[in-house]
């Protein structure tokens, strides 16, 4: 029997009239990676955000080793051995990389009040080469990387203290495949050292490969605590949902004929540095899908078609010959994009559901005086918010206050609301349940029966390969391979042309 | 050890473009008003004089980057040169605290100005311009009261800082505290890191109100700072009313711009410095030419927008606020 390390006691959180926790215990042992699964607003991050102090605790009791923790915020949690890797961003513009290793934990650096800057770079940088991240710069600013490389500085970050216990909360969704092998190497390694990860992710089959223990909640209550060994993708499934998944994930259908008729035309497009000289045609009722590593510059060609790309060359017509150059022209012929970065790019974070809804629409919701109409507005947001489902106390609520899944369901209602005849969908289910995602993907293909045309672009090849006509594959900027749907396509000849 | 050595020569390379810059806008400035009106501009003698009046402005500009840094603003800055001048000359002379009365006390009055920002802002949350506007008219009319019906004026035994050496060894001094402060005390990194994002400061358990309050003392001690070498080169101080002390605020300001700009290019602290020496040979190129003061504003004001424009460059997409 595994000694245990973390003990979770009747612990309860409440935002409003959300209970996010409600009275959840369970155990988490030493040496163990332990999965925490659930739903969008199961709480699993709610859990961990009161376990490394970014939440207060209502009530309940976290026992590490035998002893209660308390923190107040992450520095207090990393003292108790404690810390966290979150899902998005976590790294600070400004800072050299060394200055974001070392935030809150400077004092080892100072003497009489003045940082010993060398001394601390010089530290930081023996960590990055014994992670293997020698490319990295201790001392150079850390706006100078990239999200990935960004990630691996919190990997180093978060674990160099050899904590006892290190959250990872849905990293791997942002990261691409190399990236992810980097986090699961240090995963088996925190594990080796006989110290624990707690792994948030909604990818199933990465939980079953990575986790030893599983801990399954639902709606903020504690559902049940598995071993992975003795379970499937298909009993995890239900156990998150409550009931079977019936009905199908993906798309069933195989050998329709895609129309001939072409709605959109993408002509060399090339955008320096991105991509280079694209062409592609997008058919009416498709769904086109765009696959390939995170830098392979499938992202840029969402923001090309929507005229959102900087110095863009090359051309995007329209089957009325009118030139998408930008957004405006976009928006006002039909065209709809949701971006991968969807709290900064798609939602206005601190505004109500019902102007997320309603912002594209305006034009169509002024009364007689030429003055919006409160009334229309609000009955526009409702109608499309209860379309998607989105999971809300009423549209006047908040963007900020909902989980990523129904922040998605948010941006999609926009834009069906708007009737968009082609909708650019980059990473559409990006750090999204399986419930919510099953809803996306039969909102996609209702869409495609009526004659809408998709380009989705996705980082995860299951759902391209279930759910696309054909499918475009990039590498380095350019198009390497075209797939078309067929159910013996498999992730390995898709990677096969992306590596 | 090849990578660092290549950051050290990135950094080297990126701080070498920085003062390119810069030393071109000067050079650009000089030659333009030289060209101008040869014979009353841009001598030697001419450009000492400048650059002492960039560093009065300078000393305070480089504490007012603290503020700036982490996002908010501050418009009591030419109440609290004139507050702490007048409180400091007031101690050298009515009460014959001579150096030490003039120095502490203006910048203790600075620094206690910065204080009352910083509290003031933290406490009642709302935005630091509104309620550093609101403490400006409190400052100048305490300013008024201290000054009495006469302005306050230096005798000439106290004015040894108002002229080379004693303004540069001041303004020297001035400057190291700054740049160690920002780059070999937590306060530094910290004030990066709020300017940044204040949400993951405050995770990383940065007590950001206390660092805002710490921001603003730097600040205002700064700005103590600024008015010593103000009343000492001007010997004496008027106490406007009535916001009549904005006028004071442009030059901080100005130089703080420099100092966003080239952030980047690792030398705010230099940029500050050299920046303020370009608007001052700007402003003084026009006083040579004679132009009326209102077209002076309305060139300064143009040339604020395009220098910040030309050193500021925004990536692609990036928002400006």
């Amino acid at each position: 029997m595994s000694e245990v390390r973390l003990q979770v006691q009747n612990l309860c959180k409440t935002f409003g009239i959300t209970k996010a926790v409600q009275n959840v215990s369970f155990n988490i042992n030493k040496g163990e990676v332990h999965a925490l699964i659930g739903e969008n607003g199961s709480g699993k991050s709610t859990l961990t955000n009161m376990l490394t102090g970014i939440y207060s605790i209502d009530s309940g009791h976290f026992i590490l080793d035998g002893k209660e923790v308390h923190p107040k915020n992450q520095v207090e949690a990393n003292d108790e051995g404690i810390s966290i890797i979150v899902q998005e961003l976590g790294t600070l513009s400004g800072l050299t990389v060394a200055e974001n290793i070392f935030l809150g934990h400077e004092d080892r650096f100072v003497k009489y009040g003045i940082k010993n800057t060398g001394a601390m770079n010089r530290e930081a940088q023996k960590l990055l080469n014994q992670y293997g991240f020698d490319r990295i710069r201790a001392g150079a600013m850390v706006d100078e990387y990239n999200f990935e490389d960004r990630k691996l500085v919190e990997i180093v970050k978060a674990t160099y203290f050899n904590p006892k216990i290190v959250v990872i909360d849905e990293t791997t969704t942002a990261l691409s495949q190399e990236g992810r092998e980097e986090l699961y190497k240090h995963m088996n390694r925190i594990r080796a050292e006989g110290n624990t990860v707690i792994f948030i992710s909604h990818d199933l089959p990465e939980v079953l490969r990575m986790s030893d223990t599983i801990t399954v909640l639902r709606d903020g209550v504690y559902i049940d605590t598995v071993k992975s060994a003795d379970m499937t993708e298909d009993g995890l499934k239900k156990l998150m949902v409550g009931r079977e998944v019936t009905g199908d994930y993906y798309r069933a259908d195989y050998g329709g004929e895609i129309s001939k008729e072409v709605v959109m035309s993408v002509k060399n497009v090339t955008v320096p540095g991105l991509i280079r000289n694209i062409s592609f045609d997008l058919h009416k009722g498709e769904i086109l899908g765009f696959g390939g590593l995170s830098e392979s510059g499938m992202h840029e060609i969402g923001k090309a078609c929507f005229g959102a790309s900087f110095d863009r060359e090359g051309s995007v017509t329209l089957a009325d010959g009118t030139a998408i150059n930008d957004i405006p022209t976009a928006i006002r012929h039909s065209i709809a994009y949701t971006s991968k970065d969807r709290d900064n790019e798609s939602v206005v974070m601190n505004q109500s559901i019902g102007d997320n809804i309603c912002l594209p629409s305006l034009d169509t919701l002024k009364n007689g005086a030429g003055l919006l109409s409160d009334r229309k507005m609000k009955a526009f947001a409702n109608e499309y918010a209860n379309e998607m489902s989105v999971k809300m106390v009423n549209t006047d609520q908040f963007v900020s206050d909902l989980s990523g899944g129904n922040k998605q369901k948010v941006v999609l209602a926009r834009w069906i609301g708007k009737d968009s005849d082609i909708l650019v969908l980059d990473s559409p289910t990006r750090g999204i349940d399986i419930k919510v995602k099953q809803d996306i993907y039969q909102l996609m293909d209702k869409m495609r029966k009526n004659g809408k045309s998709i380009i989705m672009i996705s980082e995860e090849l299951m759902e391209l390969i279930g759910m696309c006509d054909r499918i475009l594959i990039m590498k380095d900027g350019e198009i390497s391979g075209e797939l078309m749907r067929s159910p013996e396509l498999d992730e390995n000849s898709l990677i096969a042309k992306m590596v | 050890m090849g990578s660092s050595e290549k950051a050290a020569t990135k950094k080297v390379a990126g701080s070498a473009k920085g003062f390119l810059i810069l030393i071109a806008l000067v050079v650009a400035a000089w030659v333009v008003f030289k060209i101008l009106t040869p014979s009353n501009f841009g001598s030697p003698k001419n450009l000492l004089s400048y650059f002492e009046a960039s560093l009065m402005v300078a000393t305070g500009a480089v504490g007012f980057y603290f503020v700036m840094v982490m996002g908010m603003f501050d418009f009591s800055i030419g109440a609290n040169i004139m507050l702490s001048s007048i409180v400091g000359c007031v101690l050298a002379q009515r009460f014959g605290l001579g150096y030490p009365g003039l120095i502490l006390g203006c910048i203790v009055t600075g620094a206690l100005v910065g204080v009352l920002n910083g509290l003031f802002y933290v406490k009642l949350r709302i935005p630091s311009m509104i309620v550093t506007t609101g403490l400006a008219l409190i400052y100048e009319s305490i300013a008024n009261y201290i000054a009495g019906s006469q302005a306050p004026t230096l005798p000439s035994d106290l004015r040894a800082l108002g002229a080379m050496p004693g303004n540069l060894i001041l303004a020297a001094i001035a400057f190291i505290i700054s740049y160690v402060l920002l780059n070999y005390t937590k306060i530094g990194t910290y004030t990066y890191a709020i300017g940044s994002n204040e949400f993951v400061a405050k995770n990383m358990g940065i007590n950001v109100n206390k660092y805002k309050v710490i921001a603003f003392i730097i600040s205002g001690a700064f700005l103590g700072v600024e008015g010593v070498l103000t009343i000492s080169y001007g010997s004496s101080m008027v106490a406007t009313t009535g916001m009549g002390s904005m006028s004071r605020n442009f030059f901080p300001t100005m130089g703080c711009f420099f100092g966003l700009a080239l952030k980047k290019y690792g030398i705010p602290i230099p940029a500050i410095i050299i920046g303020e020496f370009f608007i001052n040979i700007i402003y003084y190129g026009f006083v040579a030419i004679g132009a009326p003061t209102a077209i002076q504003d309305v060139i300064v004001g143009l040339a604020l927008l395009i220098i910040v424009t030309l050193t500021t460059k925004v990536d692609k997409g990036e928002i400006v606020k």
